[in-house]
């Protein structure tokens, strides 16, 4: 997955750079804000984080160029935080609007739940031989459905996302409070055991792998 | 304008003509005027003072009263000037000279204080949206770079975006400008964004966040809003009872004509002698004082967007038991729009 970072300020966009690409994602950038809209169209990315405040045309003046010519997703980023600023992103026909100084937490799970909603073939979430049915909150295997509470399922969700890699428990609140669940360290935990019980469940015993000191991995 | 007053102040005059008239007469008696010819006189006298008295004062008093019931009635009383009708006498177009060439030059005033005013708030937002530049530099690297030391910047830079949001809130809520835009907002998005901002203040403080009934959409400004919320959280973390689990609840209650959103802590409460006060510019009450470094801002901030939005604000508290807040959206068709 390619992001396209249009952001005048060196400092952001070097760091905005070093989180995705941890993050997995492959990042470009240019300095060449003259001639913006070209350079974003012409590195083709999947998603475009959009600053506001730039030399020469303004960002909402970069993404009604870009709508003309193509439909990829947009975020704006910007430190104007007003309801007026973020209707008018969205008018233009941006996708999704966070104000600075953004939670990166938050910013990458608004990130890939973009990159979600537009990803063309949407293929049925499993996991191994799992079916996940995010609409019924529930896991089946072949006739065997266990239900999932939402908190379970946030935290499944965003762990079966990053299959693989390192989600951090920071990750794992952020989430969950984005999802108006305001959960403490503890509740976390215990939401975590449960989870890794009902999948032991359907036999998969250690799927979640705790990491001292940095997260969870789900195998 | 009474007649007694206006016959006090024209009483040097009188005196005048009584004595002249006195005078007048012993000057026609020394003289052997007929009694009949003096008595004639005196009459033509005192009818010429009556009738140029009584004009005299039907035109004053007409313009006068004019002039007050007008200024009584004026919720701007230095528009009076423009209201005027220009009388007939000559201290009543003096007058009105006057008012007009004072109030041009007061307007003149006002608007240089104007202009200060909203250049010093352009410059402040403009000042918090550069500021925001670096602090998002800050808590980006800290975050890339992942230790204890990045940790404890990440919180200081937390406490900075705080500070700037209150600044910038208090340049707009002092404004006259209309810079907000009503239009429905989810309670339940906004308090969640308001708590996800604060989620590490508030399990910092361990407290048990609870919601209930959120799923109602009132008329108000969004980011407006989650200000007044975070206020509310900051001021809740800040007062918490140390001898129990902190908890705040959140909740809503919908009627046909008003939503209510209550935000109740159990925190120490506020003193009954404080509770009057708590929403006055930089008052900061016992528990101020003796608690946390309280500026005195917030709540009035608060209470001040709150009131420009068309909501209002109340504060119900029991000492060492609970604050709580509330919230009243009134449901009013004018809003709507679609």
């Amino acid at each position: 997955m390619k992001i396209f970072i249009v952001e005048d300020e060196k400092e952001i966009r070097k760091e905005l750079t070093l989180l995705l690409d941890k993050y997995g994602y492959a990042c470009a950038s240019s300095d060449d804000f003259r001639n913006i809209t070209a350079r974003i169209l012409e590195a083709r990315p999947d998603l475009v984080l959009l600053d506001i405040n730039l030399p020469y045309q303004d960002g909402y003046e970069v993404c009604r160029e870009l709508r003309k010519e193509s439909d990829v997703p947009v975020i704006v980023l910007t430190s104007r935080d007003t309801d007026f600023d973020e209707l008018l992103s969205l008018n233009i026909g941006a996708d999704d609007y966070v104000a600075k100084p953004y939670n990166p937490t938050i910013l990458l799970l608004r990130i890939s739940a973009l990159l979600k909603r537009t990803a063309k073939a949407n293929r049925g979430q499993t996991y191994r031989n799992l079916q996940v049915n995010v609409a019924r909150g529930s896991l089946s295997l072949e006739d065997r459905e266990l239900i999932l509470t939402k908190n379970e399922m946030i935290i499944f969700l965003l762990l079966l996302d990053r299959q693989g890699q390192i989600v951090t428990r920071d990750e794992l609140m952020t989430a969950l409070w984005d999802n108006e669940e305001f959960v403490n360290d503890n509740a976390l935990t215990v939401n975590i055991s449960r989870l890794r019980a009902k999948l032991a469940d359907f036999g998969y015993q250690d799927a979640i792998v705790t990491r001292k000191k940095q997260g969870y991995v789900l195998k | 304008m009474k007649l007694r007053d206006y016959l006090r102040d024209r009483i040097f005059v009188y005196l005048m003509l009584l004595l002249s008239v006195g005078l007048l007469q012993l000057f026609l008696r020394a003289f052997r005027v007929p009694a009949k010819l003096t008595a004639v006189v005196a009459v033509i006298f005192a009818l010429y003072t009556a009738t140029t008295e009584i004009w005299n004062y039907m035109r004053r008093k007409n313009f006068y009263n004019d002039l007050k019931e007008k200024l009584e009635g004026l919720d701007r009383k230095y528009l009076i000037s423009e209201m005027l009708g220009t009388p007939s006498f000559y201290e009543g177009k003096l007058l009105c000279e006057v008012l007009q060439e004072s109030n041009r030059s007061m307007c003149e005033n006002i608007a240089g204080y104007r202009k200060s005013a909203s250049d010093f708030r352009e410059f402040i937002e403009m000042w918090v949206h550069e500021v925001k530049l670096p602090v998002s530099s800050l808590s980006l690297m800290a975050h890339n770079h992942k230790n204890e030391f990045a940790d404890k910047v990440l919180e200081q830079t937390r406490r900075i975006d705080g500070y700037t949001d209150t600044v910038l809130y208090y340049a707009r809520s002092e404004n006259a400008e209309k810079d907000y835009l009503i239009k429905e907002v989810s309670l339940r998005r906004a308090v969640s964004n308001a708590a996800v901002k604060n989620r590490e203040d508030l399990l910092l403080h361990h407290v048990e966040l609870g919601t209930e009934n959120l799923d109602v959409t009132v008329m108000t400004d969004g980011k407006w809003l989650e200000f007044i919320l975070g206020q509310l959280f900051s001021n809740s973390m800040k007062y918490t009872a140390k001898d129990r689990q902190a908890g705040i609840t959140v909740s809503a209650q919908d009627f046909s004509d008003r939503t209510i959103l209550r935000f109740r802590d159990n925190g120490i409460g506020i003193p009954e002698s404080d509770l009057p006060y708590i929403f006055e510019k930089s008052f900061t009450g016992k528990n101020g004082r003796s608690q946390a470094r309280s500026t005195g801002m917030g709540l009035y901030i608060v209470k001040n967007l709150c009131s420009r939005l068309g909501h209002v604000i109340e504060a119900r508290s029991q000492r060492g038991e609970y604050t709580e807040f509330t919230i009243t959206f009134a449901k009013n068709d004018f809003y709507r729009f679609d």
